[in-house]
């Protein structure tokens, strides 16, 4: 043997004799996220304050996954051991992870009155399945009013206003519209749903999709479109941000993720979105997504992970989140510091946040979508009317969901 | 002695050992089965009366914290077997009282649970969840007993427990860690020994007597060998059969006698500790205590603990799987008994030893091809049998077995066309209409494919073309770009209000066409994608075909005043056809299983009306969760390609006979 391998050898030794020693001194614990940009650069600071804050040897490692593999990862790591401590994650996901087993831990025990109180209305709600808590909220999106400034001076406080406002500002003939949002999109049309009391589940994972009330919220969606004709048709994402863009639509319904891809020269307000009047004055309350930060089953530090997810939640991290991230945070505090009570973009979707209603957690939510989308599609174009396309709708979901839950 | 002779006794041997072991381990596999069950009813029994003690102070008292205490230490003293008891209520995460050694060390009970105790906690939270699950959904799918093996054997089992003010709601839940005592008597390994040896013996010995009277075995004299044998192995079977199944239901009996007494005794308890305790608990005059895992009382026991059921009953409730289980051991008795006696174990045995070079060349590909495609394969075929889906899969695949019944869905659902109000549709959920929606979309797309590779490849073949690689080069990108890449690009294209093909049928004054939302033009999408990308692989067989046909027949063909088309049609597609046949056959297949373009393009739109089989499966086991019927639609794909292959490959050889 050569002194070169032998010393090669000894090195190898030696790394090897530390790599067994460091894990033994401290904890380390992973986490997982999706994040990019802003959002990535206030994350990583804030793990980086938690590991500085506590004493007792806890440093926590990020990694950024790319979102489109980011649930499929999850899914297939996790329950195996070979995925993170902690993840982040919207709620429409997590009824489908609890019930395939071993990949969220539930965290009802840890989550004492104090940090309950910490969150926003409902916030908690959604990270909570069969009333068992298994995450902390982070954050919440949800969509809301956003207007051109130089069309609209006062933003609707009503349906009634809103149409009123829209007709002054639709001439079909050059494609400009008062009102444009994805009404065909069922997560955009919640917002109706919702407000007229409606739901695609209730209670449990019963389906209700061709219940009167959703019927109603429809049928309004429709007079705004046929009726009124305030709406453009074939309203795909695509077409709402060039028409916003190019001052053709003077009011959207649409979330902060939309921000982004308003042209600079847009002088744009967001406002809460109206009552509706053919509700008997109730608020709209759009579907809320809410991203829970949760604890992998298998983790061996359980503990210590649950530590630093309350302190991810607390009032000194979500301010970072907020002001540098650009997010909305689920904790409530956060809000009466006095940088984030006056922007005027969170003071709205705080208050919007306050009037929506977290998206269903259940894993037959996977299963809606597709009947829901073709429901709709079909109901816009005028092929079927909206009883029969929902009542289709329904059947086909309950079918599906009665075959995973046995008979 | 005959070689016929010889070969159905070792057929028997073989057979008789081989069902004998497997039958002796299907009995001791029942029994410990058995044995399992009972010591958890046994404890379920223990636990479930004192959750009804429990329950009874909830309702009279709350607040008291010696109560708990007293109720779990008598219960520890007039219980017997019970080694710990412990009390927990979810309220509070309150342990309210506990004799288990670990709960000992976080301090005495009463008191809240600590951090290290979570484990506790969401047992209980685990418990209430399950149960408003089955109440709400009026359906047996959550357990309702949390039962856990020690190492040690000692069983420990979980029940909740009720106030009476409240009987809806889970207050907290009971624990007991009890080490039942069961007189087990081993199986014994006479009858294996019998049924393994006997037959076989029998056999040799009766031959080796009748030998003396016969002359030289003929055809006929196999058949007697072979009845004589299947005779012998069948009584050995049968006798063996019975004699566990007799076994096992005696053993069945006396467990089911020995838990009536354990109820009757238990009963005596509960009503003893009642009465001292002031606990105004009356006990109900029907079973509530001998539950299964799903909180539904067993039919075994009334109230007084008089036993049901006779010995014929118990037998048969041992009999259904083990019978089962022997019915299907004794088939493959039989089996090895013809695969000996008829020669097959002595061809097989040559083959190996005369080509034995060859096998362990070849051994490793086999491990491999084994684990990682017919393993997976296999477990594919047997989950199409259950009906697993997201909230089974702790389940084994037995417990959900449903046999034939998603093929019958599949394939038996005929209900293709839907009416309503508004007229007549198709129902594109039907597995008929994706089917047709598969092999129209297979047709095209190989028809396309090949036009238009053949078309290139002619041109390409051109000898006077000039920067001949060029084109080549350049034609055969769209097969060098990921395939997922350009369908998501395609895509793009298609969009409707920014796609440049709608831009471009503007700049011809049409009207723009939402591409995905009729079930043709959202057809046409995938088709043109998959047109894309699937000629350059045949542009370059066909090239490949073309360069190989001599040039010295084109020249006689030329010679004897043959047209172009005359070339074409009765020289260069014959030529071509060996090399064109196999890209045929395989883009076929591709075709039918293109997931990528139909999943990125089109989605399946409208309304899962373009979906074909393999999206449809994948669809059913991600979205919708149903893993088994998944299985079945994979399995009914498979067939299809199967069928397809066989007749293409017999059509193949027709042809090539005929030519």
């Amino acid at each position: 043997m050569t002194t070169g391998t032998a010393r090669t050898l000894a090195i190898l030794f030696l790394t090897a004799l530390v790599g067994l020693t460091v894990p033994l001194t401290a904890t380390e614990l992973v986490v997982w996220h999706a994040y990019r940009g802003k959002e990535k650069a206030a994350f990583e600071k804030v793990v980086q304050q938690f590991n500085q804050s506590n004493g007792d040897g806890v440093t926590v490692k990020t990694l950024a996954v790319p979102y489109d593999a980011y649930a499929d990862k999850i899914t297939a790591a996790v329950p195996r051991g070979k995925g993170p401590d902690v993840f982040i994650f919207a709620q429409d996901r997590l009824g489908g992870w609890i019930e395939a087993g071993n990949t969220v831990e539930p965290i009802d025990f840890y989550v004492d009155d104090e940090i309950r109180e910490r969150f926003l209305e409902r916030t908690l709600e959604a990270v909570t399945y069969r009333d068992i808590v298994y995450g902390l909220p982070f954050n919440f999106k949800c969509i809301t009013l956003i207007y051109n400034k130089k069309m609209i001076t006062k933003p609707p406080k009503t349906t009634g206003e809103l149409v009123a406002l829209a007709k002054k500002h639709t001439n079909a003939e050059i494609g400009q519209y008062g009102l444009a949002y994805a009404y065909s999109d069922y997560f955009y049309h919640a917002a109706l749903m919702n407000g007229f009391g409606g739901g695609v589940f209730e209670p449990g994972p019963k389906a209700t999709i061709n219940r009167p009330e959703n019927l109603k919220a429809i049928e309004l969606m429709l007079k705004w479109y046929k009726d009124d004709k305030i709406m453009p048709g074939e309203p795909s994402t695509a077409l709402i941000t060039s028409l916003f863009n190019e001052g053709k639509a003077a009011m959207i319904f649409n979330g902060p993720w939309f921000l982004g891809e308003i042209e600079s020269g847009v002088d744009y307000g967001l406002a809460v979105l109206p009552t509706i009047d053919e509700a008997g004055g109730a608020p709209m309350r759009p579907w809320m997504t809410i991203e829970g930060l949760y604890v992998a089953a298998p983790s061996k530090h359980k503990e210590e992970a649950f530590d630093f997810i309350n302190y991810l939640t607390g009032v000194e991290a979500a301010a970072v989140m907020a002001v540098e991230g650009r997010q909305l945070p689920a904790n409530r505090n956060v809000y009466k510091s006095p940088k984030i009570l006056h922007d005027p973009i969170m003071k709205v979707f705080l208050l919007q946040g306050k009037q929506a209603e977290p998206m269903p957690n259940l894993a037959e939510m996977s299963i809606f979508w597709s009947p829901a989308t073709t429901a709709m599609n079909t109901i816009v174009k005028g092929t079927a009317n909206p009883k029969a396309a929902m009542d289709k709708a329904q059947v086909q979901v309950e079918k599906a969901v009665a075959k995973l839950r046995g008979q | 002695m005959s070689k016929n002779v010889v070969r159905v006794t070792l057929g028997l041997l073989v057979g008789g050992l081989v069902a004998a072991l497997l039958g002796h381990w299907f009995a001791h596999g029942a029994l410990k089965d058995k044995t399992k069950r009972i010591l958890v009813r046994h404890a379920t029994v223990r636990a479930s009366a004192l959750a009804d003690l429990v329950g009874a102070q909830e309702t009279i008292d709350k607040k008291s914290k010696e109560a708990y205490l007293r109720i779990a230490a008598r219960w520890g003293e007039a219980a017997e077997e019970v080694e710990a008891v412990r009390v927990l209520r979810l309220s509070g995460s309150r342990l309210l009282a506990s004799s288990f050694p670990e709960d000992a060390e976080h301090g005495a009970a009463p008191r809240r649970l600590k951090r290290a105790e979570k484990a506790l906690y969401d047992r209980g939270q685990l418990l209430r969840a399950n149960i408003d699950t089955n109440r709400q959904e009026q359906l047996a799918r959550e357990e309702e007993v949390m039962i856990e093996w020690r190492p040690d054997g000692a069983v420990q089992l979980a029940v909740p427990f009720f106030p009476k003010s409240k009987p809806d709601r889970v207050a907290g839940y009971v624990e007991v860690l009890s080490r039942p005592r069961l007189e087990l008597q081993p199986l014994p390994w006479w009858p294996t020994l019998l049924l393994a040896f006997i037959p076989a013996l029998l056999y040799l010995i009766g031959n080796l007597v009748l030998a003396k009277f016969r002359d030289e075995d003929d055809a006929n004299g196999m058949w007697g060998l072979m009845v004589s044998a299947c005779l012998l192995l069948a009584t050995g079977l049968v006798a063996f059969g019975n004699y566990h199944l007799i076994q096992l239901g005696r053993q069945h009996l006396t467990f089911e006698q020995n838990l009536a007494a354990r109820y009757m005794e238990t009963r005596g308890a509960v009503a003893q500790v009642g009465t001292q305790m002031e606990l105004g608990l009356e006990l109900p005059f029907r079973n509530t205590w001998d539950l299964d895992l799903y909180g539904r009382p067993h039919p075994f026991i009334s109230f007084d603990g008089e036993l049901y059921i006779g010995v014929d009953r118990a037998q048969e409730a041992v009999a259904n799987r083990l019978g089962l289980a022997f019915f299907g051991n004794a088939g493959l008795a039989f089996a090895l008994l013809f695969f000996f006696g008829f020669g097959g174990a002595a061809l097989l045995w040559r083959t190996l030893v005369d080509n034995r070079e060859a096998y362990v060349y070849t051994l490793p590909a086999l491990i491999g091809m084994l684990v990682l495609v017919f393993f997976p394969f296999s477990y594919g075929i047997a989950l199409s049998f259950t009906d697993q889906n997201i909230y089974n899969t702790d389940k084994t695949l037995v417990e959900i077995w449903i046999g034939l019944n998603n093929y019958i869905e599949i394939l038996g659902d005929f209900n293709l066309i839907q009416t309503s109000e508004t007229g007549w549709n198709f129902n594109y959920e039907n597995f008929y209409w994706t089917l047709f929606i598969t092999v129209a979309w297979t047709i095209c797309n190989v028809t396309i494919g090949v036009s238009v590779g053949l078309t290139l490849a002619l041109l390409l073949n051109n000898k006077r073309l000039r920067f001949k690689p060029l084109y080549r080069g350049l034609l055969i990108l769209p097969w060098a770009i990921p395939n997922y890449v350009t369908s998501l690009i395609w895509k793009g294209m298609f969009n409707k209000e920014s796609g440049p093909i709608n831009q471009i049928i503007q700049m011809f004054g049409g009207e723009p066409l939402a591409w995905f939302d009729s079930v043709f033009t959202s057809f046409l999408t995938g088709v043109m994608t998959n047109g894309w990308l699937s000629f350059p692989f045949m542009m370059v067989t066909c090239l490949g075909g073309l360069q190989s046909i001599s040039s010295d027949m084109y020249e006689a063909a030329r010679l004897d005043g043959a047209s172009k088309w005359q070339q074409f049609r009765y020289i260069t597609l014959p030529s071509l056809k060996p090399t064109l046949t196999p890209a045929v056959i395989l883009s076929v297949v591709w075709t039918f299983n293109m997931f990528n373009v139909i999943y990125l393009v089109s989605g399946g739109d409208p309304g899962g009306s373009n979906e074909i089989l393999i999206t449809k499966a994948y669809k059913l086991a991600f979205q919708n969760y149903q893993y088994g019927y998944s299985a079945a639609y994979s399995t009914v794909i498979f067939a299809i390609l199967l069928i397809y292959g066989i007749f293409q490959s017999k059509a193949g050889k027709a042809a090539e006979a005929n030519a």
